[in-house]
């Protein structure tokens, strides 16, 4: 037992082991991402679709609910904890030169922690905006006059773009981390980054454009 | 044949507690067949004559398989052509350019004097793990000890590592994953290297924390930057076989 928790501890200080958690997590908000953009689309059906999506999440058992959330955010603050460690470990480690060069490190990859720290501002705007206020019986209301505000939408739009240049390098990321990715299949998980990252975060856009193009009223 | 003048910007420091600068020299008249350090040396030469101090630089075989030889040339370890400093000729410039030369900068590579720096954290790394206990013998009959091509292939890539540390100076993190990977890997494919696969890899992993370097993001700026061309495959594998010397370790499997 003692050995088991020596290496636990072990783990999750060392590089390695923090990044895997950090890939760990990531994946799970990644999977979070699909599940709610599949609730979110039901918005294209009509109002009694996606009120009837959020009052059959608010049916589920309370505990249940309240499970789900602590996970989430249990999940959501060991990626943002260790991401800034990991980050402030990394700038103490390096010394920078008069003139900085750059072979092939993406933009997203540079920016991670900007991209991620805007996500964050986003998600407790929208978690104020759209859960703490929001009435599950009228849903599709509420989200239809939230984007009617033109400065809440271009918000709601700069912060997916940000969001997909986190995912764009994060999922490939993951990949990497786990040890899943050899010189073969890099490329395609790069293809299938942007991809998904192009998938979702259009799809998530599309609420706020199509609300103000009059399309969903 | 065209010779090439020169403007430098070289990156002078007397020690390593004095505040450093880049100071501007001109490089005239330097044949484009010499290499980078040749040029350097031309360079040393003049200020010699000048009385003055020549450029202090790291360099050995001159050949491209010590690993002794760094500069950082543009922003770039080694100048980003896939060869060490040493085997990167004047031709790949053009007359009248202006060429910024540091040192390999980390925290972890304290620097010594101008563009010399202490690798030291890099041996510390082989020596927490970067070997074999066993006696292995001479070299083995061919096919007395079967190997898959692939992973003799492999190994012979990742051994390929001359341990320069550009790696961790084109890092924008300065991490040595790449560098520790490739040592791990060539040993831990290989049939000799097994026995003490799991403490190798735990071992070289905590060392290479302890001497600060930072965190992988996966931005392969180090494989740009190797001028062995080491790949990154060996990062992937050195996480995956983290977790398993993990696990082994926390059960107990060797101790």
């Amino acid at each position: 037992m003692n050995d088991i928790i020596t290496t636990a501890c072990k783990f999750v200080t060392s590089s390695i082991g923090r990044k895997i958690l950090v890939a760990l997590t990531g994946a799970c908000l990644l999977l979070f991402l699909v599940g709610h953009l599949a609730g979110n689309m039901t918005i294209f059906g009509g109002s009694t679709w996606i009120n009837n999506y959020a009052t059959g999440l608010h049916a589920m058992p309370a505990w249940m609910l309240m499970a789900i959330r602590l996970g989430l955010l249990a999940i959501l603050l060991i990626h943002v904890v260790l991401t800034l460690v990991l980050k402030l470990e990394n700038v103490n480690a390096r010394t920078h030169y008069q003139k900085e060069g750059t072979l092939k490190a993406t933009l997203a990859s540079r920016t991670m922690v900007l991209t991620g720290v805007m996500i964050f501002c986003f998600l407790l705007f929208h978690l104020w905006q759209l859960t703490v206020n929001g009435d599950p019986h009228d849903c599709y209301n509420h989200i239809v006059a939230a984007f009617s505000n033109p400065w809440c939408s271009v918000f709601y739009i700069v912060a997916i773009c940000c969001l997909f240049m986190h995912v764009r390098h994060g999922l490939q990321s993951v990949f990497q981390t786990l040890g899943l990715s050899t010189r073969k299949v890099r490329p395609l998980y790069n293809i299938v980054a942007i991809l998904f990252g192009l998938v979702v975060c259009g799809a998530f856009i599309s609420i706020p454009v199509c609300v103000m193009l009059g399309i969903i009223k | 044949m065209a010779n090439l003048n020169l403007t430098l910007k070289v990156w002078r420091q007397e020690n390593a507690q004095a505040q450093g600068r880049i100071e501007t020299y001109k490089a005239k008249n330097i044949p484009d067949e010499a290499s980078f350090l040749e040029m350097l040396d031309i360079v040393n030469e003049e200020l010699v004559h000048e009385g003055k101090e020549p450029i202090v630089f790291d360099h050995d075989c001159r050949e491209g398989i010590c690993g002794m030889c760094s500069l950082t040339i543009n922003g770039v370890p080694h100048g980003g052509k896939k060869v060490t400093t040493c085997q990167l000729h004047m031709r790949q410039f053009k007359d009248g350019d202006t060429i910024w030369i540091e040192p390999f900068r980390a925290q972890a590579f304290p620097l010594l004097r101008d563009l010399m720096v202490d690798r030291t954290a890099l041996d510390n790394i082989i020596a927490a793990g970067g070997f074999v206990d066993i006696r292995t013998g001479s070299a083995p009959n061919a096919n007395n000890m079967p190997v898959r091509k692939k992973t003799a292939d492999a190994a012979f890539d990742a051994a390929a590592c001359v341990g320069c540390g550009a790696c961790v100076a084109s890092c924008k993190n300065s991490s040595a994953m790449l560098f520790t990977s490739a040592k791990a890997a060539h040993l831990n494919l290989l049939p000799q290297g097994q026995p003490e696969k799991n403490k190798r890899v735990l071992a070289m992993v905590r060392q290479m924390d302890a001497m600060g370097f930072g965190n992988c993001t996966n931005q392969y700026e180090c494989e740009a930057a190797c001028p062995k061309g080491i790949s990154v495959d060996n990062i992937a594998k050195l996480n995956r076989d983290y977790m398993i010397a993990c696990a082994a370790e926390a059960v107990g499997v060797f101790s």
